[in-house]
Parts: C-alpha cells; sequence; structure tokens
C-alpha cells in the first residue's frame, strides 16, 4: 500500500526541509524518518520509497540509513516501547533486577512485542539519566529511580 | 585553602520553575550578555575566548578559542553544530540544560555565531530526549518572537536562524564528523581529518562543532569578563609540550554509581576526585570505593590509589586518563570488575559503527574474551591477550589510532586500563574458573607495577580557594 504523509505533517514535512539548503534535501533525512515513523510506526518498504522521492535519493540511501539508528524499526511494534538502560551505571543501580522484572511481567524477551501488541521491550544504551538509574523510557516518558514496584504502576496504569 | 565547595553557574536556577521559559530565564539574568556581544569585535571575541582559557567540555578538551581561529573568514557559508547528542555513558548534564535552561544555550550559540560570522547553526539533539527537545524548540520559537534570533537581531544587522536536528540513537554521532554526516542525511559515520571540520564541515563548509555545556559558558564569560572567568579553576605551570596547563571556569561534574548522591555537581575544576565523591556524599553505606571511571566510560578507570588526583583535564590527561565528558562513574567493594569492562565492552561493540576494521571486528573480540573471562571459561594468557588486542585497535601507551576517529581509543583505554590495573581480579576469575569478587586490597595492581604510576600533579599558579 503505497504511504504518504497527512495534510499535518505535509506540513511539518515542509518546515522541516526548509531548515536546509535547498540542494542538500538529503539532510532533512532523520527527521523525515522520524516524522513517517511517527504515522505509520514503523519504516516499511513503501515508506522508504517514498522518503527517497522527498529527498531526491534512491531507496538505498534511506535504507542504509534506516538499518544504521537503533530508534528506526523496519518491523511493526508495539503501542509502548519499552526502553530500558542496561549500561553500566545503571547496571550499578541493579538493572538487572529491573529488566528480570519486566521480561516476566511482559512474558517477552527483549527486542520482542507482546501478542497482544501492546508493548516492544528493547535493552538500550546509556540514556543519560544516570544520576536516576536504574531508567527506563516508556514511549518519549523517563522514568527513574526503578524498583520492580514502580514499574509495576507505571506499566498497569497505560491502557 | 577551606573545602571544596559547589559554584552554580550554569546550572544556577536550574531547578527553578518555568527556567525554560524566555521571560523566567530574562528575569534572571537571562541574554544580559547581548548588550555587551554587540559591542565587540567578532575577531576581539575570539581572542577573549581563546585568553579565558574556556576548553571544549565534549571530551576532548580542546581549547575553544584555538579552534575557532582556524575557521577561515573569506568562505560562505559556515555553520555551528551544537552537539547535543550527549550519549557518553555516566554523563547526563546537558539532558538538563536542555530540558531547564534552554535559553542559556541559545544564548551561547548566538555568542559563538556571532564571533564567527555564523547565520546558521543547527542543534544535534540526541534522539531520546524527548523533553529536552520540545523545551529547546519551543525556547527558539520564543527567542525568534523575541526578536533574538532571526533577521537584523536587535537591529545591529546581524542574522541568525537556529534549527534543531534530531538523533536517532547511534553513540557515534557524539564524535563531531560522525555528527555532520548524520545532519547531511547519511549514516554517522566519521570522516577522516584532515580535512577538519573547521576547514571543511558540515555542506563541505567550514563548521564549527561544539558542546552544549561549551556554549553555556560563553554567555558568562562574555558578561563578566575573561579576567573574572580565568579567576575561576586551575591553571598550572610548566606543564610538558601537548599538555594544555588551562582549567579555567567551572565543570558540570555528572557523578553516578554507587554514591549516595548522585547528581551533577557544579565546582570549579581543581577539586580531587576523592573531594568529588565527598561532595557527593561518599561511597553509598559507608563501602569502601574499588574503582572510578573519571571522565565518561572511554575514560581509564582509577584505582583506589589514584583519587588524590585534582579533576582537570591538565592532571587527569598527564595521570594517563582525562577528564572527557565529566561523567565520573564510582564503584564500590562489591563490584566484579571483570563484569564492569565486559558491561563496557558491550556497549562498545555495540555503538562500533563498523566502519574501520579494527575497531568492528577487535570490539567484539575484546568483549568476548572479556566474557570468556568472566563467565570463568578463561586461559592462561587472556589478560595479556585481551591488552594485545584492545592495543591493536588503539595504542594506548603511544595514544595513537588504527582507526579514522578515536572511537578506537575509546575502546581500548577502558580494557586497557581495567585489565592493567585490576589484573589480580582478572587472573582470579582464570585460576578458579568462576566469577570472583576479590576485596579491593587483593583485586588490585600494586600501584608501584601499575604503567599509569607514580602520580604527576604540576605545580598550580592559580588554584581555587573555595572561600565563598
Amino acid at each position: 500500500m503505497a504511504f504518504e504523509f497527512t495534510p499535518d505533517r505535509w506540513e511539518r514535512f515542509q518546515e522541516i526541509l526548509s531548515h536546509y539548503p535547498p540542494e542538500r534535501k538529503q539532510a532533512a533525512m532523520l527527521p523525515t524518518l522520524h516524522l513517517a515513523q511517527e504515522q505509520n510506526g514503523y519504516i516499511s518498504p513503501e515508506v522508504m520509497e517514498y522518503v527517497a522521492q522527498l529527498l531526491d535519493v534512491s531507496p538505498a540511501q534511506v535504507l542504509d540509513v534506516v538499518t544504521f539508528y537503533p530508534m528506526f524499526f523496519q518491523e511493526p511494534v508495539g503501542k509502548y516501547i519499552v526502553r530500558v538502560c542496561h549500561t553500566l551505571p545503571c547496571a550499578l543501580c541493579g538493572c538487572r533486577k529491573i529488566i528480570e522484572h519486566l521480561t516476566e511481567k511482559l512474558g517477552i524477551g527483549m527486542e520482542e512485542t507482546t501478542p497482544d501488541g501492546k508493548f516492544t521491550l528493547l535493552g538500550v544504551e546509556c540514556l543519560a539519566a544516570c544520576n536516576q538509574g536504574p531508567v527506563m523510557m516508556v514511549n518519549e516518558e523517563l522514568y527513574g529511580n526503578l524498583t520492580p514496584e514502580k514499574v509495576d504502576e507505571i506499566l498497569d496504569g497505560l491502557e | 585553602m577551606g573545602t571544596p565547595k559547589e559554584l552554580r553557574i550554569l546550572y544556577e536556577n536550574i531547578d527553578l520553575p518555568g527556567m525554560y521559559t524566555l521571560e523566567v530565564y530574562q528575569q534572571h539574568g537571562g541574554y544580559k550578555s547581548l548588550e555587551k556581544l554587540f559591542e565587540i569585535e567578532p575577531d576581539a571575541l575570539i581572542e577573549m575566548v581563546k585568553e579565558s582559557g574556556l576548553r571544549g567540555r565534549g571530551g576532548a578538551g580542546f581549547s575553544t578559542g584555538l579552534k575557532w581561529s582556524f575557521v577561515p573568514k573569506d568562505v560562505e557559508p559556515k555553520y555551528l553544530c551544537a552537539n547535543a547528542d550527549e550519549s557518553e555513558p555516566g554523563t547526563f548534564s546537558n539532558r538538563y540544560i536542555l530540558q531547564q535552561k534552554p535559553h542559556m544555550l541559545i544564548e551561547g550559540i548566538i555568542i559563538a555565531c556571532w564571533a564567527l560570522g555564523i547565520h546558521t547553526a543547527y542543534v544535534y539533539v540526541r534522539g531520546e530526549f524527548t523533553l529536552g527537545k520540545k523545551r529547546l524548540d519551543a525556547a527558539i520559537a520564543e527567542a525568534y518572537q523575541a526578536g533574538l534570533l532571526g533577521k537584523n537581531i536587535r537591529g545591529t544587522g546581524f542574522d541568525l536562524d537556529v534549527y534543531t536536528h534530531p538523533g536517532a540513537g547511534a553513540y557515534i554521532c557524539g564524535e563531531e564528523t560522525g555528527l555532520i554526516e548524520s545532519l547531511e542525511g547519511k549514516r554517522g559515520q566519521p570522516r577522516n581529518k584532515p580535512p577538519f571540520p573547521a576547514v571543511q564541515g558540515l555542506f563541505m563548509k567550514p563548521t564549527v562543532v561544539q558542546n552544549v555545556e561549551t556554549l553555556s559558558n560563553l554567555p558568562f564569560i562574555v558578561q563578566n569578563g575573561v579576567e573574572w572567568y580565568k579567576n575561576l579553576g586551575t591553571i598550572y605551570k610548566d606543564t610538558p609540550r601537548g599538555v594544555d596547563p588551562m582549567n579555567t571556569g567551572t565543570k558540570l561534574y555528572c557523578v553516578s554509581g554507587h554514591v549516595e548522591r548522585p547528581g551533577v555537581y557544579e565546582v570549579e575544576m581543581g577539586l580531587t576526585v576523592r573531594e568529588l565523591i565527598e561532595m557527593a556524599g561518599g561511597v553509598r553505606g559507608g563501602r569502601q570505593v574499588k574503582a572510578v571511571i573519571p571522565g565518561g566510560s572511554s575514560a581509564p578507570v582509577l584505582t583506589p590509589y589514584e583519587l588524590d588526583v585534582p579533576c582537570d583535564f591538565t592532571c587527569l590527561q598527564m595521570n594517563k586518563t582525562m577528564l572527557g565528558s565529566g561523567g565520573v562513574i564510582v564503584m564500590d567493594e562489591t563490584v566484579n570488575t571483570v563484569e564492569a569492562l565486559l558491561n563496557l565492552m558491550e556497549f562498545y561493540a555495540h555503538e562500533s559503527c563498523g566502519q574501520c576494521t579494527p575497531c568492528r571486528n577487535g570490539t567484539p573480540w575484546v568483549r568476548d574474551i572479556t566474557r570468556r573471562i568472566f563467565e570463568g571459561r578463561g586461559k592462561p594468557g587472556d589478560v595479556d591477550h585481551l591488552i594485545e588486542v584492545a592495543n591493536m585497535i588503539a595504542d594506548v601507551d603511544a595514544f595513537t589510532w588504527n582507526t579514522i576517529c578515536v572511537f578506537g581509543i575509546a575502546v581500548a583505554w577502558p580494557a586497557v586500563s581495567f585489565a592493567r590495573k585490576f589484573r589480580p581480579e582478572f587472573e582470579a576469575h582464570i585460576r578458579e574458573g568462576r566469577p570472583v569478587v576479590l576485596p579491593v586490597e587483593e583485586a588490585v595492581t600494586p600501584p608501584e607495577e601499575n604503567y599509569a604510576w607514580p602520580q604527576t600533579i604540576p605545580e598550580a599558579v592559580r588554584r581555587p580557594t573555595w572561600d565563598y
């Protein structure tokens, strides 16, 4: 199925494009892909072709970028993306217990999505909030000083 | 001399409600520096920044004014990239600037752009900094509306556009040429240098890439003057060739790990690592300290014998580690140093951009040797093997790297320093065939056998007195 931006996203895309020199449309790649992923949930081959057309590059160049950056998904993901940090400062603060609790609670492993499509669990590198370790992000929200109880409270409160 | 105290300059009022708005920021002296700025000739401003001793806070600690002096004057357009891709494990001070004082960054950007004749600046914001980017975008919009950005700023005829640009989760985009490639819409794979970005950077035009904290120092230098700034921090004399003696200003130290009060501590540079740990409430539960990483995960680790080193650029460099990004990770006696290194090597193996063979293949190799030692599958000679492989990515003693960018040395530094400085604990894993946490005294290589020993602390011509 062909993909195209909704009218309001088309406007936002035009605004993004205006930030870069007209002969350097490719520079708009990351913000454009973020915008497309916001609409589509993930970057499908159709999205890549669309973005390639908009930015005057080949679909292969878009694929090249999509596969490099961990924040872009090539498969559908859950409604809520849980990113739990597992880098050293959080590890020192006991993130292993949080990760075990999350996998047990959600019944999935890292990089997996619950069968109902509600949660995707990702282990991520340092989120730059080490003073609040252990930390996780649920979609755009950051949560720190996690305990298993606090994780329950956060996840159970989501629709 | 008193005991070290916090001195909040960049972080002043950072917790104040609404500090991220133009109104509150201006109520507390925000944008005051612009009253002086446009009366300073750009060249004089570059000299001022050079004279102030300000050094890049992103990791390399290079003189900001000197970097600016490399930018050709006759090439148009030129670009500024503010590096807000804060991703070095253990570092989190830029996050709170973006979230709480985004206008301070904008003010710094205006100053840098005035000095360099730049009319377009991009702020490369880490993709995960959702709140920070939102606040910064709102602050930029406010600044345009107030005539602080855009055409003919304050009737000076000076034009400046500032845009944010989101990253997408790749650590390497914090490397300045990786950032530029990423901004151009490509994989964030660093470029060969030279040419340096100051000559050919973004869109092959002269570009200055500057960390958020570095830029945030500028309003205070312009506002209060060079002499004021040089009266903060530590200045050494008679440093060896290639070692910059300037450690002026305050530093946003990010203290994490096993301390009672992790957080950002803004202090004049010159306090020791031990004093910084004390400031953060000491090691949790009164335990013994076992290892401290002083400048983000890439910095060589320090043992308990090495904590009286001043936490500044000059001294940490002279003691074979670095201030780096100011991320201080404290580990207490319960830590298994092999496991800690394994954690870091997993990070680097994941984040290697894959461009250079020594890094792409060497980093997972170092990780695998570390893992097998940790899991009790290590073989005699594995510690030397680990050091040898890491040194092939980058030779830590010669300070050369076999890779395009400094990621190579960022891998080799922790690998070699952990293995050398905690060798008894590594060897115990191999000997006993299982993870072993040795008591601190037994886990650490005796200081006289430590490659970073004896410690060198040069004489200072200016030190903080903390009398406030």
